[in-house]
């Protein structure tokens, strides 16, 4: 555990990631490495780990999954509502996010942390599951899941002996609980690159997914495309099951057509560097893009880097203030230098 | 160049696109050039007369662009406007956009292309545009060409003076349609200003401007929209940029509709697209549909994405 001195200099994480030249100090900073290697140490936990393999179960693996169970009990609290209004997205998901942020520090109470931890930890907590104002899902809300495993391996909740079960027992528990959220309150893909991303609303599931299949002695990356196999192995590898998800949600066109990048994957080798690939990707697509780290969070235990933009006024709102900004080079199309000398706060790219 | 004596040529692109074959490089060249020649007199407020039928959001679902026209009625039979978001996202941005604007070279007074804020060098390389045309043409020259082109597109367009019809929505820099009109239209999206405002801003039911959660554009409440259209002398204003369940959408007291054209986005959102008919006394319906029935291209060329080599 912590020591409660260094758990009381905790704080409400806050964004602090507004533009280019901030994203570059994260990329270089020690949040980035706490998180890159934590994900790369949980990918490293679950390589040849199928879903129903034996493995231990902590206390502490109990209770998160037992606070996720209580996340799917609040969904059925909120029942979505006839959207008259006919917008996406439907507004029982803030009730929803709304209940889930009231419960939050009751649930942190399991874990015996100080109250500021616990209001650390909360944050990425109760924005793991979607944006309340709109209503959508993507990669960045995914690493805010993370994140919140991350704080408390940090506070000493989990140790490596657990980063198995965090993968093949809680992760895996969270995209199942995401899903039925998706569907139930019909949330938009936010930031999604469509066809040309994995998926619209998840990533991890594909690179720790591929990391279960590394040394399968049968299957390979191009067993993708045979829909008898995803059906017999879907249960035990995230990949094949997320793939056959796919499938199912998209059956107006094939593979090929609505995920051209997974198709192209499965002409790759091996599944070791399909691993390797996706790790890659994640690096430069999740974690090195401004339209999803934009909406990173920072506090004590992941920290900003210094020379990061001090929080927006609504540091504790998910709205997103305007920075004014120009760019003096975009894609070659340059704009006179004494604008860009007198403006050039770095560049950023709206939220879609 | 000039478009009089290309129209041979301009003929074989729209077959060839129609059968969704991308167009080669050089093609792609010739008629970004042309394009730019065509969309160069057009006004930021671009007149359109009836009847005409509005458009919202395609996103590369080029087959769901088909069921558009057939339901709709065939280019140029049928005069159309498009409020922009042709590209990002679907299968077949590269074919969707370089249709349309193969059709706006060939028809220039009947169908009316405008910007959405995915027609941007920024948000391509983001949400897929810039992928597709990597993928599709071994090279970024076509992004290039496609993005340099989308500074020309008009910002907005007015129906007989009384609809007027954009991508996003209001800006507090615009009170009035010459306010538009002097905009110097013809660079890359800026992050803020009227021009970003007009392609990103959505409408609110709480009143008055509201922060954007998307982090550009503002909220416009339905006292805003009441004020512009009464100052304005408009009926109502169109707009896209929202996916919208049944396809169309009003806000609670009628003045601003959104018009959503992709049906089954992201091809699992389940939703309905629509499209807004206008006859020749400016009474408008909505027309709903579904997503289009498929038939799948049978070449499959597997690419190994660079992360993966």
């Amino acid at each position: 555990m912590l020591s409660r001195e260094e758990q009381n200099r905790c704080f409400v994480p806050v964004r602090r990631i507004l533009d280019n030249e901030d994203l570059k100090l994260f990329k270089e900073g020690d949040a980035y490495k706490l998180i890159d290697s934590f994900i790369c140490d949980l990918d490293e936990a679950v390589k040849d780990k199928p879903i129903s393999a034996s493995i231990p179960q902590s206390s502490s693996i109990e209770h998160v999954l037992n606070i996720l169970d209580r996340v799917g009990e609040i969904k059925q609290e909120n029942p979505a509502i006839d959207n008259m209004g006919s917008r996406f997205g439907n507004p029982a998901f803030q009730s929803f996010y709304d209940q889930v942020y009231i419960e939050t520090p009751k649930l942190h109470q399991v874990f015996g942390i100080e109250h500021n931890a616990a209001m650390e930890a909360g944050r990425y907590f109760y924005e793991s599951f979607g944006n309340r104002k709109r209503i959508d899902y993507g990669s960045g809300h995914e690493l805010y899941f993370m994140s919140w495993l991350l704080i408390l391996k940090q506070l000493g909740i989990f140790t490596k002996n657990d980063y198995p079960a965090l993968v093949v027992r809680v992760f895996v528990k969270y995209v199942e609980l995401m899903r039925s959220l998706q569907i139930f309150y019909t949330l938009e893909p936010a930031g999604s690159h469509g066809v040309w991303g994995l998926d619209d609303f998840h990533f991890l599931p594909f690179l720790f997914g591929a990391a279960q299949l590394v040394n399968h002695k049968y299957l390979r990356p191009k067993h993708v495309r045979d829909p008898e196999i995803l059906e017999m192995c879907r249960a035990d590898y995230m990949y094949l099951g997320y793939v056959y998800f796919l499938n199912k949600l998209k059956p107006s066109v094939s593979l090929r057509f609505h995920s051209p990048m997974i198709d192209d994957i499965s002409a790759v080798k091996t599944w070791s560097k399909v691993n390797e690939g996706m790790i890659k990707m994640y690096r430069a697509e999740v974690l090195g893009k401004l339209p999803i780290m934009q909406h990173y969070l920072f506090g004590h235990l992941i920290p900003a880097s210094p020379g990061m933009s001090p929080a927006p006024q609504d540091g504790d709102d998910s709205e997103v203030t305007h920075v004014h900004s120009h760019y003096a080079d975009c894609c070659g199309i340059k704009i006179p230098s004494a604008i860009s000398a007198a403006k050039n706060n770095g560049s950023r790219i709206p939220f879609d | 160049m000039s478009v009089s004596g290309k129209i041979g040529e301009v003929d074989r692109w729209i077959e060839q696109l129609s059968r969704c074959e991308p167009l080669s490089e050089e093609d792609v060249i010739q008629m970004c050039d042309l394009a730019k020649e065509v969309l160069s007199v057009e006004s930021n407020v671009q007149s359109v007369r009836c009847p005409v039928t509005v458009c919202g959001d395609i996103h590369g679902q080029f087959h769901d662009l088909m069921e558009l026209f057939n339901i709709g009625g065939p280019s140029p039979d049928t005069n159309y406007l498009f409020m922009g978001d042709y590209v990002d996202r679907g299968y077949h941005s590269v074919e969707t956009v370089s249709l349309l604007i193969a059709f706006k070279i060939r028809y220039p007074q009947r169908i009316t292309i405008l910007r959405g804020n995915h027609e941007s060098r920024q948000i391509t390389q983001v949400y897929g545009f810039y992928d597709e045309c990597l993928r599709k043409y071994g090279n970024a020259n076509v992004w290039q060409y496609f993005t340099d082109l989308f500074d020309y597109l008009p910002l907005t367009a007015l129906i007989e003076d009384r609809i007027f019809c954009l991508h996003g929505g209001l800006s507090p820099s615009i009170d009035t349609l010459d306010h538009v009109r002097i905009l110097d239209r013809v660079q890359e999206v800026p992050h803020e200003g009227p021009i970003c405002d007009l392609l990103w801003s959505d409408p609110d039911d709480r009143p008055g401007w509201g922060i954007s959660p998307r982090g550009a554009g503002y909220t416009f409440g339905p006292d805003i929209a009441e004020a512009f259209n009464h100052n304005n002398g408009l009926d109502l204003i169109a707009r896209a940029h929202q996916l919208v369940m049944e396809g169309y959408n009003w806000t609670t007291n009628h003045n601003v509709v959104t018009i959503f054209s992709a049906p089954n986005y992201c091809y699992r959102c389940g939703n309905q697209a629509a499209i807004m008919g206008i006859d020749d006394h400016i009474n408008y319906a909505f027309i709903q549909y579904d997503t289009a029935p498929r038939k799948e291209e049978l070449h499959v060329t597997r690419r190994t994405p660079d992360y993966f080599l």
